[in-house]
Formats: structure tokens, sequence, C-alpha cells
């Protein structure tokens, strides 16, 4: 793709959510096509901010303007009461173990991501994460608006200025360094031209199902990562559209957190480079991820394992094909 | 008993009779207001800067379909819910300014039973209360015969004095036939008076030419202590009943330096407009003595300054909220308000201010606001309106 390419797409599928605060117009649209649209959001002890999410897109997004037709909460085996709270203002609340109970349970975001699939019926689902203390509708009118709008395009991402949280209040900017550091010195290695997506390890985006059906997904943190290689690699990246969604406030993760992060995206990464033909050959990877640790004046290793298991793509798990046609027929 | 007398208790019967129907009903559309409250409530709106939240109150007035929604000179929104008669209007205000400045963190955190965060309960869910009203009312299919006029007020508190309500109700040439002051704290408030109130600042300067060496020679944190216990050796009467409130302190920012500027911020209230001339000029005299006792600069400035006001508790709008609040299972309890009420009844019509629901943490930014009582404090408003639109509350 050349240099004026990259810029057409960028200018072409580049939104913001702004272009979309007619959401009866998105509303109207949506009816014309006959889409139905699915909201999910993972959680594993959310309490806290999970609440205020399922009260302002349900109210806002299910009641006021009837953009959203299913709305569901599932949960990794949450201890505190985030399925109660997410009940009680109205959403869908699922454990994740309990979807396709045949093909057993894993526990990672990816895996409810990927067994919303099966449960939600929606032609188009949206993805939002939990932890956004100033949810907003614009987190996910802003993301389906472009698949309503646009038939070719098939998986639109969030990007935003991410604000972290300190007890001192804000600090502007200063987030996604593992995309800073990791990922777009990688894309820009490999992939050139999804470094025009702005924010790749975004937790919010929307997709169809078609493409969501034929995807492998990482259970762990390279779920985001694997969408991105996956979908430009079958569609390239015309597929892709992405939109600003301003400001995202969410809690800070220490840099020990992102190391472990970064272990995770790395094997994602790898494996496919070397599916897709990138690299020829790649030794036995460690699933170990090694730092240190200083206590008492001394160096102490920590060793934590980090595999990146991955789920099939849906369409090939047979539970799921029965339940389509029994829910086309 | 007169026919007229016996007509209005039967129509208040009936009235009263629907109040759990409200409660429950209420109950099932609360996403409606909850949702209003939390987008409202996470704009930051301090007095004088409500531009953002008050630009979302005219989204909701276009979206929920008010007649006229208006944003006036002073910054004020407002809209109309047209009645069938429309001959007189009925006013529901809240005001949209919140003690918390642009700073504060403006998130809420939703529990299954509460909601709390900055501004919570004074007076996001008072405000919400106001928009959603066009959608209760039509989820209650409840219709007026009167106009219902809708006004999210701005600068109202602190040194605003009310500019907000009382620049919209001069201005207002429409005969009103009562009005409800909505305010989110606490459940059982029932003001129909307006207190006589004086806010004001002391400032205290130290010259350059201060002697420092002098007998008692002491930083401003010092002279404002003084200053503070000379205050406070002020007799108040008990009748009529007085207070004064120390509400604000301002001076230094270091360890080791005496600060040369400080600042008091004060509010005496009372039952009685000649005790609070009586002491504006007390203080006026004690800031003067002070300032040529220590040779510093004491200067007093009066922010804000009302009189009593009220309608007496035998009014019919008084008596029917009464027994509106007794039948949603509310306590009155009697509370002079220093807020809109003022505005309100200084302008010549009747009014009320009614609180919605209990409070924990009020002005703390972990303020709480709790769910379950909120139906009732909803149904005791809706309710109080349909007396006043039935003329119910009229003498």
């Amino acid at each position: 793709m050349s240099d004026e390419e990259k810029n057409s797409w960028l200018e072409k599928n580049t939104f913001h959510h702004g272009e979309f605060w007619d959401i009866l117009k998105l509303v109207e649209e949506k009816e014309k096509k006959g889409l139905k649209i699915s909201l999910c959001i993972p959680t594993l002890n959310e309490e806290k901010t999970i609440g205020k999410e399922v009260l302002i897109l349900r109210s806002e997004l299910m009641e006021r303007y009837p953009l959203i037709d299913e709305f569901a909460v599932i949960d990794s085996g949450s201890q505190d009461k985030t399925l109660e709270v997410a009940g009680n203002y109205g959403a869908d609340t699922y454990l994740a173990s309990d979807i396709l109970p045949e093909v057993g349970d894993k526990r990672g975001k990816g895996e409810n991501l990927w067994k919303a699939i099966h449960q939600l019926k929606g032609d188009i689902i949206c993805y939002v994460d939990a932890d956004i203390t100033n949810i907003h509708p614009r987190f996910v009118y802003g993301l389906v608006a472009p698949l309503i709008n646009r038939n070719e395009i098939q998986y639109v991402k969030a990007f935003y200025d991410r604000p972290l949280n300190y007890s001192s209040g804000l600090r502007p900017s200063g987030g996604g360094r593992v995309t800073e550091i990791l990922t777009r010195p990688l894309f820009s290695l490999f992939y050139p031209e999804l470094t025009n997506v702005i924010q790749p390890l975004s937790g919010e985006y929307a997709a169809r199902r078609e493409v969501l059906e034929i995807i492998p997904f990482p259970i762990g943190y390279g779920v985001e990562t694997s969408h991105l290689l996956d979908l430009y690699h079958k569609f390239g990246i015309e597929a892709f559209a992405q939109t600003d969604l301003d400001r995202r406030v969410h809690r800070n993760q220490t840099t020990t957190a992102l190391g472990k992060m970064s272990f995770g995206i790395l094997q994602t990464f790898i494996n496919r480079l070397h599916a897709q033909g990138k690299i020829d050959q790649i030794p036995d990877m460690e699933t170990f991820y090694r730092r240190f640790e200083v206590e008492d004046g001394a160096y102490r290793q920590i060793v934590q394992e980090v595999v990146e298991e991955e789920r099939p793509p849906m369409i090939e798990i047979e539970g799921y094909r029965t339940h389509r046609a029994s829910l086309s027929s | 008993m007169t026919i007229e007398t016996q007509t209005r208790d039967i129509a208040l019967e009936t009235l009263l009779k629907d109040i759990p129907r409200q409660i429950e009903n209420l109950r099932s559309v609360r996403e409606t207001f909850l949702t209003d409250a939390v987008l409202l409530g996470e704009i930051p709106s301090p007095t004088f800067g409500e531009e953002d939240r008050i630009r979302l109150v005219m989204d909701r007035f276009r979206e929920n379909g008010l007649e006229e929604p208006t944003l006036d000179e002073f910054g004020n929104a407002s809209g109309i819910i047209p009645g069938s008669s429309s001959e007189f209007a009925i006013l529901v205000t809240a005001h949209a300014d919140s003690v918390f400045s642009a700073e504060t963190r403006h998130v809420l955190e939703v529990g299954s039973g509460h909601i709390t965060g900055p501004g919570i309960a004074d007076n996001s869910i008072g405000l919400a209360a106001v928009v959603a009203l066009p959608k209760l009312l039509e989820h209650l299919n409840i219709k007026l015969k009167e106009d219902l006029i809708l006004l999210a007020n701005v600068k109202s508190l602190g040194r605003a004095n009310l500019e907000g309500a009382r620049g919209f109700l001069d201005t207002m040439r429409r005969p009103v036939k009562a009005g409800v002051c909505v305010e989110g704290a606490s459940q059982g408030r029932l003001s129909y008076s307006g207190l006589g109130a004086l806010r004001g600042e002391i400032t205290i300067n130290i010259p350059k030419d201060y002697d420092w060496s002098g007998f008692g020679a002491a930083g401003a944190i010092s002279h404002l202590n003084r200053l503070i216990n000379q205050l406070m050796e002020i007799p108040l009467p008990k009748e009529p009943k007085s207070k004064m409130t120390f509400g604000g302190l301002t001076a230094g920012s270091s360890f080791n330096t005496s600060p040369k500027t400080g600042r008091l911020r004060f509010e005496i209230t009372s039952e009685g407009d000649d005790v609070i001339d009586d002491l504006e000029t007390r203080l006026n005299e004690i800031c003067e003595q002070f300032s040529m006792e220590t040779g510093t600069e004491v200067r007093m400035e009066t922010v804000a300054k009302r009189q009593n006001c009220g309608i007496p508790f035998t009014h019919p709008l008084v008596k029917t909220t009464r027994a509106i609040m007794h039948e949603a299972g509310i306590t009155p309890k009697v509370d002079p308000s220093t807020g809109d009420l003022n505005a309100l009844i200084r302008a010549g019509h009747p009014g009320v201010t009614l609180g919605l629901t209990t409070v924990e943490n009020l002005r703390e930014e972990n303020e709480t606001i709790q769910l379950d009582p909120l139906y009732a404090g909803l149904a005791q408003l809706i309710t109080l309106l349909q007396a006043i639109d039935g003329g119910l509350c009229e003498e």
C-alpha cells in the first residue's frame, strides 16, 4: 500500500463519534437493513463500574433509542457482586463456563468474547470493556455506526485519549504503553499498513458475526492483536475502520502487569508471523515469563507461566453450527 | 364544611390513593431518571460554570419533546410541557450548579441500591427528576390542565445568590399557580419559607508598612483566629432563631511563613430581618475596631443578603404537601430554605421545596443517595403537581 493509499484509508475509514450523534438515524438505517446488534461486556470482578455501564448503555441505547437489541454481561467467575449489579440494571448475565459447556472452560477475557459469538444473536457484536469510568453511549454507537452505514466495513476499533486514573486525579496521556513500545514497532516491521490503526489494543470494538466466527480467539492478552492480524490477512485494511471516542478513563496498570501482557501478545504475534509465512521457522517458544524483584537488597527471579491458548474459529464448533441452524430455521 | 371543601377533600383523597401505584411504576422506569442523574452528574457544574451541564439539559428537553426549550440570557434552561387548558403555569425547578469545582473528579459509582459521587444529592438527582418529568408523566399516563414549566436554574449557590432563578422569575410574564423546588437532599424536607440570610467575606491584609516588632504583631492566620473569637462572642437571640456559620477559611500555603492575607467566609441566618441588619452593623463595627487596634486592613464584604419570606404553615399548598408526604410514607421535616425557594416566594409565587431521597456524606466527594426511597420521593413530587393542577393548593 502506497503512502497515498494509506492516507486515503485513514481519511475514509477514520471517524469521530460526533459524526454519529443522530442515533435515531442509525436506528432507522439499522432497521432498514434488518440488522440486529448485540452488546457484550466481558467481566471479572467489576462491581464498581459495571452498574453504571449497564444503566447508561441500556437506558440510552435500548430504551430511549432501540439501537441495541441484546445486552449481555459474560463473566469469568467474579468473586464480587458484578453479576448481581449487572442483572439488577437489566443486563442478561452469563457465566462463560455455562456457555458451550462441551468445549470446556478456560479463564481469560478472550474466552468470554469467543463464547459471546455463540450466546448472542446479533449480526453485529460490539464489545466494551467493563472498567470504563467515564462510560457514555458514544462507546457503542461510535463503533457500530460505521458497520450500519457501510457494508464493506467488517471491524471497527476504538481509539481515544487515555488519561490514567491516579489517586491524586487524572494524568493526561501516558496510556497505551504496550502499544507504543511493543505493538507499534512490530507492526512497523511486519505489517506497516496496520500502523494506521491508532489504538490496536483498545478493548472496545464492533464486528460482524461473519468475520468473528471464522477467526480463532486467543483467550488471554493476544486477542485484540490476533483479530487485527487474522482479519487483515483475510480481508486487507479496507475491512477495518476506527472511531475516535474522545476520552476514556480507566484503571492504571503496573509496569509488571504490562510486561506479562506484552509476553502474551508476543506469543500471539510470533505464531501468526509463522502461520502467515512472514518468517520461516520459529523454535519452540517458552511459556514462562521471567522478571526480577529486589528483596532486602537481593535479586530474586519471579517466573510466571503465560500460555496464550487459543480457541478455534467458532464456525468449527459443531454446537455453534447446530445452534445457528436452529435459530435460522 | 363547605361543599367546596368537601369536593377538594374528595379530589385529594383520589390523588393520595394513587400514590402506591405511582411508586411501583416509577420503580419500573428508574433507568430513565437514574441515567440522567449520572450523565448530568458527571459533567462538572460549579457555580458560574454550568454551561456544559446545561447543554445536556437542553438536549434532553428537546429529546423529551418540551415546547419552547430556551436557553435564556442568565444561562438557565427551561421548557414547557403544555397542558390542556394552559391558563396558568406551574413551575418546577432545580438548581444545576454544584459546590464542587471543575477540577474535582466527577465520576459516579452506581451500585445496586445507591449512587455515590460528588454532587449526586445536591443536586444532580434533583435536576434529573426535573429533566425526566415529561417521560415520567407520560409513563404514569398523567396529563395536566396547566402548562408545566421546567427550569434548570444556574448561578444559585454561594456568591451567585440565586442569580439565575431571580433573573428567570423577574422576566417571566406568565401567571404562576405555584412553584416546586426540587432538591436531592433530603427526603422529608419541607420548606415553605425562605430564611433571611446574609453571606459575607472578611478579608484581612497585613499592610506593607506593618510593624512586625510591635506588641501582638502576627500574621493573617493569627489575626483571623482572634477575629473569629470576637465574632463568636456576639450574643445571638434565641427568638427569633438565629445562627452564625463559619463556612470557609483561607490563608497561607507553607509551614514556616506567616501569610499576609487571610479570608473568612460566613453566613448569618435568622428568622428576624432586624437581627440580620443588627448583626451586619455589629460585624462591620468589629472589623473596623479590629483593623484600628491591630494595624491591619480588615474589609467585610456582603456577598448576598436576603430577607425572610414565606407562606404560612396553614397555606393549602403546605397542608396538601404534608398530606401527600404522609401518604407516601414520608415524615415531613420543616426546614426553612436559603435556596431557590427564596427567589420564588419573593417573586410573589407560593412555593415549596421538596427533598427526594435519603443522603449520606452531603457535599463530600463520596456523597451518596439511596435509591429505594427515591421512588416515594418522586411520587410525592408528581402527586403535588397534580394537586396544584387540580386547584387543591389555592387559598
